[in-house]
């Protein structure tokens, strides 16, 4: 599919038989014309790609709000709105654990990550050594490789260690599975910045360290934000670990696996469970559109602004 | 420029180091060792005892005589990532391109929208999906109720195409907005008097796509549609938790499910192991095809 507005056809020499007088108005309300029926192209596109994009989080919002979510005959907006299930959630639901427990896990790994993908970035970006060109293919490679086939070894792995059923466990797993990403980004980021800002540095008496401070890290941060927001979503939302290497211990579940609890042998509760789903949702989408300008311009600003 | 001192040219191996040697032992040495599960009986006895039981290729040659794989599981894995990816990646350029030709206000507006579609997390996103195609009361049964289409909800996951449909529904959406955002912000250093001229020139909004922004955007476009192909194929989360999708339906079996459940569900990690590195290899095969063509266009 393709949102091109398609180009109307001009010929030129269609205008051509008129006097002088109209030579000059003749192209222009031809203008108005196709910029009026470009814009309402436009507007229909935007209409259906916005009713697209946000029905699913809309569904989910409405049903979560509804009294009788799952009751069947639910309309578009609730007839009676109500708090219980974020209620019956938050309580019964367990999910004040499993949330104080999702966010230790994504805090850690962010952190740890950032500094680790930050450091690697630069070495691969800015430094030619050999192996550059394979260290490249082994982060990419490292990339592609399916968590079904991780999720085996290291689950052996975590079992030898006594790690099964803890957090920490998670977490080393989670810094592992966000840095390649981290890398690979970041170093565009890296590369983005012109060598010269370094050398100027270099030549105004600065020591390595120095110019990563003062130079590199600022022109950066752009790019250290939006991987930072990637780690904290691979962390945050993260299932297959989550299920594997927390099996038995409902008190340490983080909040991706903690939405299984609400399925029955019989009826589905989706009341709670859209409402468990909202809380889930909610600060990973604050945080997202709070950086959206960054993370699109982010690459594009920072290689200019020196 | 700088004196070689020995920290200098220490220095990239430092900063690579504490990545590397995280990488090698969470993610490295995992990888060699599902190779060597998968030449193994190795179950719940062999995870206790640590003992080895070398089988050779047995567990191989039990995927490749196994019907499942050839009428099921890789139809389900590959029929889906070509056509996850292509819907993915247009949708992501049409609406990237659409974005570029909005105001500063309505491409905010569009930009948040598809943030939202982004942010959803995969397991929740599921889950909606599931509620809005759910057999007795989703809203879409209802719809098509309403509308007099169907006398009777149908369960759209027992059948293994709608069932496939839904995924792709799930997998496109919450996938094109990373397309989108990423070839936004390649466009958007595209040079504006390069597309000017062209449109001086006489040329058409399909024509300067096509000879002005893809050319430039080569190389954001190998990355999207390398990233995305990888995705797509090791889908796992969407079709797990559908109903019938953590192997109770069979016929809803991809390569990577395959192998959760006849490990995890099973305990034959061995022979799980070995359908892991079968998809491992697929998709190492894709990626290198990919770095290739990236390695011709540019150094990397």
């Amino acid at each position: 599919m393709s949102t091109m507005t398609p180009a109307p056809v001009t010929t030129p020499a269609a205008s051509g038989a008129t006097g002088d007088a109209s030579r000059g108005a003749i192209p222009r309300t031809r203008r108005t014309a196709r910029k009026t029926r470009s814009a309402a192209v436009k507007a229909v596109l935007v209409v259906l790609l916005l009713g697209f994009t946000l029905f699913p989080a809309f569904w989910m919002l409405s049903s979560a709000f509804d009294k009788s979510a799952g009751a069947g005959g639910q309309t578009l907006l609730p007839r009676e709105w109500t708090l219980a299930n974020f209620e019956y959630v938050l309580t019964e639901g367990g999910f004040d654990v499993f949330l104080r427990n999702s966010a230790i896990v994504a805090l850690v790994t962010v952190l740890a990550s950032a500094v680790l993908a930050l450091l690697a970035s630069v070495a691969v970006a800015r430094f030619r050594f050999r192996f550059r060109t394979g260290m490249l293919l082994m982060i990419l490679v490292v990339q592609m490789v399916p968590l079904e086939a991780l999720v085996i070894p290291l689950f052996v792995q975590v079992r030898d260690l006594q790690l099964l059923n803890t957090l920490l466990g998670l977490m080393v797993v989670y810094v592992a599975l966000s840095l390649p990403f981290g890398i690979w980004m970041l170093r565009g980021f890296v590369a983005a910045v012109p060598i010269e800002l370094e050398e100027a540095a270099y030549i105004d008496g600065a020591s390595w360290g120095r110019m990563f401070r003062s130079v590199l890290l600022p022109l950066v941060m752009p790019g250290l934000v939006a991987t930072s927001v990637f780690s904290f979503i691979t962390a945050w939302n993260e299932f297959i670990f989550a299920m594997t290497l927390l099996g038995g211990a409902t008190e340490n579940y983080t909040v991706a696996i903690g939405l299984k609890q609400f399925f029955g042998e019989h009826s589905n509760e989706w009341g709670y469970i859209m409402a468990a789903s909202t809380i889930i949702t909610i600060p990973v989408m604050i945080f997202f559109v709070i950086v959206q300008r960054r993370l699109s311009s982010g690459l594009v600003a920072g290689a200019v602004k020196g | 420029m700088q004196r070689r001192s020995p920290l200098t040219r220490l220095r990239p191996w430092l900063l690579l180091g504490p990545a590397l040697a995280v990488l090698a032992v969470l993610l490295l040495w995992p990888l060699v060792r599902v190779f060597l599960f998968s030449l193994q009986d190795y179950g719940l006895r062999e995870i206790v005892s640590g003992e080895p039981n070398w089988i050779g290729l047995a567990n191989y040659g039990e995927i490749f005589t196994d019907p499942t794989l050839w009428t099921v599981v890789l139809p389900n894995t590959v029929g889906f990532a070509v056509l996850a990816v292509a819907c993915t990646v247009a949708l992501g350029t049409g609406v990237a391109v659409l974005m570029a030709s909005l105001g500063p206000l309505w491409r905010t507006v569009v930009g948040s929208a598809i943030m939202i579609a982004w942010a959803m997390p995969a397991v929740t996103g599921t889950y909606v999906w599931i509620w809005i195609f759910d057999a007795d009361r989703g809203i879409f049964n209802e719809t098509l109720q309403a509308l007099g289409l169907q006398d009777e909800p149908v369960n759209w996951f027992t059948n293994r195409y709608t069932f496939y449909a839904i995924v792709l529904l799930n997998v496109v959406h919450h996938g094109f907005p990373f397309v989108a955002i990423t070839i936004l912000a390649g466009l958007l250093g595209v040079p504006k008097e390069m597309l000017e001229a062209a449109e001086m020139d006489g040329a058409g909004a399909w024509r300067r796509f096509w000879r002005i922004i893809v050319p430039n955007l080569k190389q954001v476009f190998a990355v999207v549609i390398i990233l995305s192909t990888i995705w797509d194929f090791k889908v796992f989360a969407q079709v797990y938790l559908m109903p019938g999708g953590s192997g109770s339906n069979r016929e809803a079996l991809n390569l990577g499910v395959w192998s959760y459940v006849e490990s995890f569900g099973q305990n034959r990690y061995g022979f799980g192991s070995a359908i892991a590195v079968l998809l491992t290899l697929v998709l190492l095969g894709i990626t290198v095809v990919y770095v290739r063509t990236m390695l011709k266009e540019d150094e990397l």
